[in-house]
């Protein structure tokens, strides 16, 4: 695949432009759970240990997370016969997470798989792993498990039984395969992803708090734009809530949502909400204070369909949590939204920021016009005693555009086929080149995401033969890809399928300039095997 | 390999690879989330990063490597896993809006 480096070029072109939540709540108790254990899974697990602490086989020497242990009971429930009605396996589910998790800085790093957000090459991966164990699937699904060694052998002897021609299959069939997945591999597993860490000791004893509220939001949704919200948190029995959404989209449009919320681990915050009539997840994480709350949102029917949100919560106190949008040129005046809460006082947007006129003032938002002038460079704002830290990015010239995703994939899909379409939801971000004048070096300055116009083009001269270009898909105004028709297409050579490859190309204005920005979309075949966690 | 002349466009890709060692470093890295990196076949991508080499349409080979277990991840397989997936439909190309998929989400 051609990956894109996110090429991007300044031309003047002349002016212009997890399921998991939403369920009925129940009290829960260690006990309860444990006893479904027993009913249940002991017809094949062993128990040992004291009634206390019992110690269950093959489930006592694993860490999942929510996602990660609904997959097991999913698997049981498909391949083992495992029998569980729905309460049961929601009460499961929240006892192994909350008791057999991961600490937040276990998941930090992989959280894009806990929020569906897939539309990216993974890096950093051991590359014995890569070819053992992420050449199927995702590398964060083996990374966000932590297992005895004895646990991963048995986890490779599970893939040599279940998948049997693994083994055959390039990168496996050229060696050893099974015993180097169950010598090295399961040892350099059960090293990087160990069941006992320090880091879980440490959050087990930590005191958590819940995370009954309000909370300032912001986010984005893909065809609706940026928001900020209200959100309020009702508790109404140990880890779930009552949530309620109430805001405006960046173009003065209203928002309104309302659903339930389950809080796995402490900090796992999974919500079912229908907002305006659409049915929205979230998957956020809290921080230890449980001050804040950052993940994804996306659609409960398109999971690729979504965009970042977050949180602060209504701690009585003034906070500034965003500037939208975060970027100001030098010598034009712009309108921006500062959103907060209890933000009373001066403003100061930064050095040389001039406030030129107020629009509209209220203690959690306030809209104004202003003009910078002055050197390039971050500044941060400020309301009385609330500073937003991300900065307001002050700039002289747009240098380059960065399309995210820059790797992504689509699938096709209707055409009165069961596969839906599999989309793709692109943003652009805008740098300025930073004190060296040379975009994409380490100093260039982030201004933020920019609205862009889309278009797309084969990615290179095979893909312009096929013209996959006609075939493959299309982007709306909104940067939102659409791929082709599913079932073999008689028009093109050998009746194939409406894959392709395409470039995705941003294009934002700039004051007499355009400036483009490009990312590599993959059009691609059916995923007839959506897990919870890919 | 000097002597021989490739006739067709998946022969002059595999003459254009240096080494086989250098197709599988570039593949195994460079696959987005949710696509499997096993190409041969591939099912998202062929071992040049291309689409030239794939079985396409899928729908004409598709049960020759679901059947055996070729990319679990991404197709159902129906010697363990998944065995009735394809059923009543033998015909894929002329049957591929009955195949339907395995949708982990909901509970």
């Amino acid at each position: 695949m051609a990956l894109s480096n996110n090429n991007s070029k300044r031309a003047v072109l002349g002016t212009g432009v997890l399921a998991l939540a939403g369920l009925a709540s129940m009290p829960l108790h260690a006990q309860d759970a444990e006893q479904i254990i027993k009913d249940r899974c002991l017809a094949c697990h062993t128990v040992s240990g004291d009634a206390e602490a019992p110690s269950f086989s093959r489930i006592s020497q694993q860490r999942k997370t929510p996602e990660g242990w609904l997959m097991t009971l999913n698997r049981m429930t498909h391949l083992r016969g495992l029998e569980l009605a729905a309460g049961e396996k929601r009460a499961l589910v929240q006892y192994l997470s909350d008791t057999q998790g991961l600490a937040p800085e276990e998941a930090a790093p992989y959280r894009y798989l806990l929020e569906q957000d897939t539309n990216r090459v993974e890096s950093g991966i051991e590359p014995a792993l890569a070819e053992t164990c992420s050449r199927c699937h995702s590398a964060a699904r083996f990374s966000l498990q932590r297992r005895t060694e004895q646990e991963w052998k048995y986890l490779v002897d599970f893939h040599m039984g279940q998948f049997p021609t693994t083994e055959l299959h390039s990168l496996a069939r050229d060696r050893e395969w099974y015993k180097i997945a169950s010598t090295e591999t399961a040892a350099e597993l059960g090293q990087r992803f160990p069941l006992i860490t320090q880091e879980w000791n440490n959050w087990q004893q930590a005191v958590k708090t819940d995370l009954m509220g309000r909370w300032r939001i912001t986010g984005f949704v893909p065809g609706k734009g940026e928001f900020d919200a209200w959100m309020s948190a009702v508790k109404t029995s140990d880890n779930h809530y009552d949530v309620t959404l109430d805001g405006h989209y960046a173009d003065g449009t209203l928002l309104s949502g309302a659903g339930k919320a389950t809080v796995y681990t402490g900090y796992e915050w999974r919500a079912s909400l229908t907002i305006d009539g659409v049915k929205m997840r979230q998957v956020m994480a809290a921080d230890k204070k449980a001050n804040r709350l950052e993940g994804r949102m996306f659609l409960a029917a398109e999971r690729e369909i979504g965009g970042e949100v977050s949180g602060v919560r209504d701690q009585n106190m003034a906070a500034l949590v965003a500037v939208q949008p975060s970027y100001l040129r030098a010598g034009e005046s712009a309108e921006l939204t500062l959103i907060g809460q209890y933000l009373k006082g001066d403003i100061d947007l930064g050095e040389g920021v001039v406030v030129e006129k107020i629009l509209s003032r209220a203690d959690d938002r306030i809209t104004l016009i202003a003009k910078a002038t002055g050197s390039e460079g971050l500044r941060t704002p400020r309301v009385g005693t609330a500073a937003d830290n991300a900065g307001l990015a002050v700039y002289s010239e747009l240098a380059r555009v960065e399309v995210l995703p820059a790797n992504a994939v689509s699938r096709i899909g209707g055409a009165g086929g069961k596969m839906e379409k599999v989309r793709a939801a692109y943003r652009a971000v805008g740098y300025s080149a930073g004190a060296d004048g040379k975009p994409g070096t380490d100093d260039d300055l982030r201004l933020g995401y920019m609205p862009a116009s889309w278009s797309i083009k084969p990615a290179d001269e095979v893909a312009a033969h096929d013209k996959d270009e006609q075939y493959a898909g299309s982007i709306n105004a909104a940067g939102i890809f659409t791929p082709g028709d599913a079932g073999p297409n008689p028009e093109r050579k050998m009746s194939a399928n409406n894959v392709g490859r395409l470039t995705v190309v941003a294009t934002v204005a700039d004051s007499s300039a355009k400036v483009e920005g490009e990312g590599s979309m993959l059009v691609s075949v059916p995923d007839f095997v959506r897990r919870v966690l890919d | 390999m000097k002597h021989l002349k490739s006739l067709n466009k998946k022969a002059q890709l595999i003459n254009k690879a240096i080494s086989p060692e250098e197709v599988e470093d570039v593949v195994a890295m460079q696959t987005v989330v949710g696509c499997t990196a096993t190409t041969d076949p591939g099912w998202e991508l062929d071992p040049f990063g291309g689409l030239g080499s794939l079985c396409q349409p899928m729908e004409s080979d598709l049960y020759g490597c679901a059947d055996a277990c070729w990319w679990p991840a991404q197709v159902p397989d129906t010697m363990n896993t998944y065995p009735n997936w394809g059923e009543g439909v033998a015909k894929a190309d002329k049957d591929w809006r009955k195949l339907d998929g395995i949708f982990e989400d909901a509970e």
